[in-house]
């Protein structure tokens, strides 16, 4: 204890206090615990502890298991296995192909080209003569259609104010 | 507290004594003789086994499987054990392990788990159902208590288990084998592998914030308070 308790009363009383205060609280926790652990529940304990030692000596029992139990793998027999593994392979084989070629685009392509197969093809004299026959002869007549005046009323107005192309190719000839 | 006293010194020579001549049985194949002399060690160390583990778990049914689990081990690997150090502080040892590593097992399943409500367990479940449940006729009359009396005790019980649990684990359990246990600081730094001078702080922090948890317990709440800042010599 320490030396001033001994000089001081009023400081020995609160230390009595709080002496008397913590060996309440240890005294409490105790008894709480020994009462979750009664005598016959520490006799049961006790048993137990007696029955897991002498199991700890014996050996660990190993159950057989009866044999239809078992999985059961199909197919003892070679050409069951070997067909099984014809069918995958062939698969993986035709869905690798599949992957390499794609069959579709190119049947869509072969519908596409068959076609224009029977047309035949022009001449480059024949070519040559569509041209000059396209070219040379009818610009004023495309002319006249493309720089005829609207139909709709509404707009003549605003195309009389609106300088025309055929004027200008007018003037020019 | 104070020492070691001639009890105690006595146990722990017949603790040792038992001990060795367990080593000795298993060593010679005497099995049977072995668990015979082991029971008595069984016996002895049981009751303390069941308290620390219940405090430590805060659960009688795991506790029961944590001082099983225990003796078990300790059985086991007597030969490991140095008849230099106490029997009972190396088993404690054992012990105060395998609570830690439920603890630990219990916080992760319950991160999984979501509690259903009433049947939720926090840490401090404390109140732990065992004893509440029990029928209050038959605690009456083991007790000799009034029914007023013993209502009052249990609820007593239940504020300080409930400040208890309150407490950080390092804390709890330098108190629990402190003032529970009635172990001295030098024990108990040999029990938690923590520092003598490290035990004594955790034990003042321990003291200073139960009072504060216990408050408005008549007891704890004296005039005269220490104010919580001085050190308790043991």
């Amino acid at each position: 204890m320490h030396p001033h308790l001994d000089g001081c009363a009023e400081c020995r009383a609160r230390f009595a206090a709080f002496e008397g205060w913590l060996l309440g609280v240890g005294e409490t926790l105790r008894g709480e615990a020994d009462e979750a652990f009664p005598a016959e529940r520490l006799a049961m304990q006790q048993a137990q502890i007696a029955r897991r030692l002498e199991a700890l000596e014996r050996p660990a029992r190993v159950i057989a298991f009866p044999k239809a139990a078992r999985a059961v793998i199909s197919g003892n027999s070679h050409v069951r296995r070997w067909v099984t593994v014809a069918a995958a392979a062939s698969l993986i084989a035709g869905f690798g192909l599949g992957q390499v070629m794609p069959l579709r685009t190119v049947m869509k392509n072969q519908q596409a080209v068959v076609p224009n197969a029977h047309f035949n093809a022009p001449t480059t004299a024949a070519i040559a003569k569509d041209l000059t026959a396209t070219t040379t002869p009818d610009a004023d007549e495309l002319l006249s259609d493309a720089f005829a005046s609207p139909k709709v009323k509404n707009l003549s107005a605003l195309d009389d104010m609106t300088p025309h192309a055929r004027d200008y190719h007018a003037r020019s000839k | 507290m104070s020492g070691t006293s001639p009890a105690l010194v006595a146990a722990r020579e017949a603790d040792a004594a038992a001990a060795s001549a367990v080593k000795a049985y298993q060593a010679a194949g005497g099995l049977e003789d072995a668990r015979e002399r082991y029971a008595e060690l069984v016996a002895r160390h049981q009751r303390r086994a069941a308290r620390i583990a219940y405090h430590y778990l805060r659960d009688s049914a795991e506790a029961d499987e944590a001082v099983q689990d225990a003796f078990v081990k300790a059985y086991q690997h007597l030969s490991s054990f140095r008849e230099e150090l106490p029997f009972d502080v190396w088993f404690t040892r054992i012990l105060i392990n395998g609570c830690l590593d439920r603890i630990k097992a219990r916080t992760r399943r319950e991160r999984w788990l979501v509690p259903m409500a009433g049947t939720g367990r926090s840490s401090s479940a404390a109140s732990e159902s065992a004893p509440a449940e029990r029928d209050m006729t038959e605690r009456v009359a083991a007790g000799g208590q009034s029914p007023e009396q013993a209502l009052l005790g249990r609820e007593r019980r239940q504020q300080i288990a409930t400040a208890l649990a309150k407490l950080p684990e390092r804390q709890r359990s330098v108190f629990v084998l402190s003032h529970v246990e009635g172990r001295t600081s030098r024990e108990v730094s040999a029990l938690t592998g923590l520092n003598e001078s490290t035990v004594r702080v955790h034990l003042f922090r321990a003291i200073r914030k139960l009072r504060a948890l216990l408050a408005h317990d008549p007891v704890a709440a004296t005039p005269g308070e220490l104010k919580g800042k001085r050190r308790v010599t043991s």
